[in-house]
């Protein structure tokens, strides 16, 4: 029972714009009124839901290989001592599980959602993440280059697709699905990649990546699932995927479909030396289509580690950087590659990178449709966002920033032109209510009576990054968690998964199948609910 | 006998985890260990449910479990350094038991890989 | 390709459930789609299921590892180099000609390579022509692990530490340096002052004054049989086996998670439920380190 009172409140799921109002809490949720045992002046202070991440990479096979590979800066970061109730930690570009839910919590975001788990680890993603505290989780499923799926949709399956999505989605325990480089990934198993929509994918006779952005946008439509699908485009980061992307959305107009990490999509030129953004274009494509969400994946500048189910392109980053690399193929569902990397101002790829993220939160006009990102630790680490928020609220900080870019970058990105300032109501949108609803989350990113009690608390500050950095309180499900930087508790979080309806012989299709290309048995391969602490099961509508 | 029929048990001997083996077993001791290679047949068959040791030994002498525990945590306490060494042959639901003791104690940490 | 190890006698179902024999969409005739090398320093069981075997001389694999790798990249190497490694000229490129026009190569290698002369600087080496080789192809290498579920260890560790072994945590939070927290080390030196050991038994494995300073020292051992550690130790608890007795989850070395299906019931608890109770212990003594505010605020 708590009650905060005098606070400026930003709840743009109920369009509150910075009135003063009282806030009461009961039993995690937010009451009308409490007899509170514990009241918070927050006179002064502002309040904002808690923040939601749409798309990272904290937990699973591939950030548990980036965790090995960087202990470097592992040792130079911030360490995390334990309490007799806490677990200790270490930050950095990929922190341990213990200090993700410390760091996440402590810039006031109280629910994340993994964006890339293969069914075959889902069994170890769901260990980590059980060991991630704080925050509510969910992940996503990699579906777009298993080779079961892709079959079925090759032969023009539809229905045992959808009921085979249906049944994996079950199976792992996720949240929704997830296309990474549709066909790329497996074609990656040849050596190759997958760039055009419309070419055939190697090792497969007719299909392209286009039959499968399309058919799995259907599936997820009709299964009903609460999030759209989750796509990773063809042509990842490399200069002119502009056309590639714009195709990509192109093939589903009128399906709902989240763009990720849209800043390593929407380059222009035809190679490092032209390469320019064409954030101006993605844009006005996105905003005549409003089916579509998408985040950034922005970048800052520094070091990071990068990892992506996108092997072929992490094959490429090898090759250019020179630094390490890892390779992760899993059997017959998709691949993964982790190369450390430093984003540096001088460079002017990585500049027009840093530029690109930015303009496409700026170009982009309803805020409710693009989200803060970094893609973490893709573009950078996810406890830097306050540095984007100030990017984006403060021209002048923007401006200063761009003045220390080589002078050549000009002619190559957009932000120049722009004077546009995010105000704190948009931001409210970008980190917290725009995610909650673009993932479906009803309980989240809104202050509304009834809602699940996570928000945040920040001192009005001239320094915005300070401001979001350093929040004066953090409340998860009802629960102060941090006081003015103090840890105060480590609750455990929740896990959000659906669990859609598939045809009753699926089993019976599936088993041959897999003992034939898996190697575990196919009664082992399902994660068992009772694997999975406090488990919440969202609802499937079939959507119109 | 009736033997319990178990499909699909996994098999921790070596570092294929093989999760395909047939145990027959009478709750006892494991008779048979179907698709099992040599030394996989040989883990499986070796153990059972008879009791060749004490439950605890103290200074190499039979002692209680609980008295086991309880020095244990007496020594680890007391020690400046202690350390938590293995986990090859233990569950991971052991192991991390064994990563938050020693988080707990201050103490080293380590497993076979550093051989 | 096998290098520095005999998964025939090791390892047996690494041939035919794995890596040889499976039949696949791409690979429908099995083993005779396949081109099978082994690299070792005698001639093992695992010889018979390769199609080529390189003998190479004791003590020399980086050598040859570093030749293979510059051949690769069109260096000139001197046949005094080549022939140190044991090997002609002829054999490694038919070698590298034949995995350049592999769809899909895979080294697994073993403690032949990893704990023998060289020990990380071999790794790295077999590692790095991995890498190189997808200039060319599809390649990829991992490690043949040994133990059971060594491999989870390293797995939880590294979630929960950032390290996979080798870890301190004597500042309170993890740190790693392998060498002077590896367990070899810290024994030799007589760095510690009581050892707890489960699911291993050093007392058969370790150099002399590693297992003399486990003896010194008050040692407690958690494991199934009384081993030889156990003789030398303070304490000794009978657990149950795991996956034959106690449940849970194991790692294939591959890091692919997999549930454990008990078959018989021990009179011995389990590994898990001794640990959870001597934490419960500790939990009731005084706390080693003074309660401090972590302060968040340094992290941006």
């Amino acid at each position: 029972m708590l009650r905060i009172y005098g606070g400026k409140v930003f709840d743009p799921a109920n369009g509150i714009n910075g009135q003063v109002k009282d806030i009461c809490i009961q039993d995690g949720r937010i009451v009308d009124t409490t007899q509170a045992a514990t009241e918070i002046d927050a006179r002064g202070l502002i309040v904002f839901p808690g923040g939601v991440d749409v798309h990272t990479h904290v937990a699973g096979g591939a950030i548990n290989f980036a965790r090995a590979m960087t202990p470097e800066d592992h040792r130079r970061t911030q360490a995390f001592i334990r309490s007799q109730t806490r677990r200790s930690g270490l930050g950095g570009m990929a922190p341990t599980t213990f200090a993700t839910g410390y760091l996440y919590a402590g810039m006031g975001f109280t629910t994340v959602n993994e964006a890339a788990v293969p069914v075959l680890s889902a069994r170890h993603t769901h260990e980590e993440l059980n060991d991630v505290p704080i925050v509510d989780k969910s992940c996503l499923v990699l579906m777009a280059n298993n080779e079961i799926v892709m079959n079925l949709m090759e032969a023009g399956d539809y229905e045992r697709a959808k009921h085979v999505v249906a049944w994996y989605l079950n199976a792992a325990k996720g949240y929704g699905i997830k296309a990474v480089n549709p066909g790329g990934v497996a074609a990656w198993k040849w050596g190759k990649d997958s760039k055009e929509l419309s070419s055939p994918i190697a090792g497969f006779n007719s299909l392209t990546p286009g039959m499968i952005v399309q058919q799995l946008a259907r599936i997820v439509d009709d299964l009903g699932l609460p999030h759209p699908l989750h796509l990773h485009c063809n042509n990842l980061g490399a200069p002119g995927n502009i056309a590639t992307t714009l195709d990509t959305m192109k093939h589903l107009e009128g399906n709902r479909v989240h763009m990720a990490h849209s800043q390593y999509h929407a380059y222009g030129g035809d190679g490092w030396d032209t390469m320019r953004s064409e954030a101006a274009q993605f844009a006005e494509y996105f905003n005549a289509h409003p089916s579509m969400t998408t985040d950034t994946g922005a970048v800052l500048f520094g070091d990071t580690v990068t990892i992506t189910a996108d092997g072929p392109w992490q094959h490429l980053l090898y090759k250019l950087t020179g630094r390490k690399w890892g390779n992760l193929d899993v059997e017959n569902e998709t691949g993964c590659g982790i190369v450390p990397y430093t984003y540096k101002p001088s460079n002017l790829v990585n500049a027009v990178q840093w530029a690109v993220g930015l303009e496409l939160l700026l170009l982009i006009n309803d805020p409710w449709r693009v989200f803060l990102t970094t893609d973490h630790p893709n573009g950078a680490c996810f406890w830097r966002y306050p540095e984007i928020i100030q990017l984006l609220m403060c021209a002048d900080f923007r401006n200063a920033c761009m003045a220390k870019l080589p002078a050549k970058i000009k002619s190559r990105i957009y932000l120049p032109e722009i004077t546009r300032e995010y105000s704190l109501y948009e931001i409210a949108i970008i980190m917290s209510a725009g995610p909650a609803r673009a993932l479906g989350h009803r309980q989240k990113g809104n202050l509304a009576v009834g809602k699940d009690a996570d928000l945040v608390i920040y001192r009005e500050d001239h320094d915005i990054s300070r401001m979001f950095a350093q929040p004066r309180y953090v409340i998860k499900a009802g629960e102060i968690v941090i006081d003015d930087g103090d840890i105060r508790s480590t609750p455990e979080g929740r896990e959000f998964m659906v669990q859609p309806e598939f045809d009753p012989t699926t089993e019976d299709f599936l088993r041959p199948l897999f003992e034939d290309c898996y190697t575990m048995s196919f009664e082992n391969y399902p994660v068992e609910l009772d694997r999975i602490e406090n488990p919440t099961i969202q609802d499937c509508s079939r959507v119109q | 006998m009736e033997l319990k029929i178990i499909d699909h048990a996994t098999c921790t001997f070596c570092g294929c985890v093989c999760d395909d083996i047939q145990l027959h077993s009478d709750g006892q001791r494991i008779h048979k260990a179907e698709k099992a290679c040599v030394l996989g047949k040989a883990w499986f068959l070796n153990h059972s449910a008879e009791k060749h040791y004490p439950d605890a030994l103290i200074d190499g002498e039979p002692a209680k479990l609980a008295d086991a525990i309880s020095l244990a945590a007496e020594l680890l306490h007391a020690a400046d350094m202690p350390l938590v060494y293995g986990m090859s042959n233990t569950t991971c639901e052991a192991q991390k038991q064994c990563v938050a003791m020693a988080d707990h104690l201050g103490g080293l940490l380590d497993s076979h890989t550093s051989l | 390709m096998y290098w520095g190890g005999n998964p025939a006698e090791c390892h047996p179902r690494h041939f035919t459930k794995y890596a040889l024999m499976p039949k696949s969409k791409f690979l429908p005739n099995g083993r005779k789609d396949r081109t099978v090398v082994l690299v070792d320093i005698r001639e093992t069981k695992s010889v018979k299921a390769a199609d080529l075997f390189l003998q190479v001389r004791p003590g020399k694999d980086f050598e040859l590892l570093t030749i293979l790798r510059a051949l690769l990249k069109g260096h000139d190497v001197g046949d005094r180099e080549i022939a140190q490694t044991g090997l002609d000229r002829a054999v490694l490129e038919d070698l590298l000609s034949r995995m350049k026009a592999s769809k899909f190569g895979a080294i697994f290698f073993g403690m032949g390579l990893s704990m023998t002369r060289g020990k990380h600087m071999n790794s790295a080496a077999l590692l790095t022509l991995a890498a190189e080789l997808n200039s060319f192809t599809k390649f990829v290498a991992m490690p043949m692990r040994g133990h059971g579920n060594v491999t989870g260890a390293d797995v939880i560790m590294r979630w929960q530490t950032g390290y996979p072994f080798g870890i301190s945590f004597n500042r309170g939070y993890p740190r790693y340096n392998p060498g002077e927290f590896s367990t070899v080390d810290v024994l030799v030196r007589g760095d510690t002052d009581c050892a707890f050991i489960i699911g291993a038994d050093p007392g058969a494995t370790m150099p002399r004054p590693a297992i003399e300073h486990l003896a010194r020292i008050p040692t407690i051992v958690l494991d199934p049989h009384v081993t030889h550690t156990s003789r030398i130790a303070k304490v000794h608890i009978t657990t149950a086996p795991a996956g034959i007795a106690a449940p849970g989850t194991a790692y294939r070395m591959d890091e692919i998670p997999l549930p454990l299906s008990p078959a018989i019931d021990s009179p011995y608890p389990t590994d898990e439920q001794v640990i959870k109770q001597i934490r419960a212990h500790l939990e009731q003594k005084p706390n080693w380190l003074p309660d401090s505010q972590q302060t968040l605020a340094s992290q941006v």
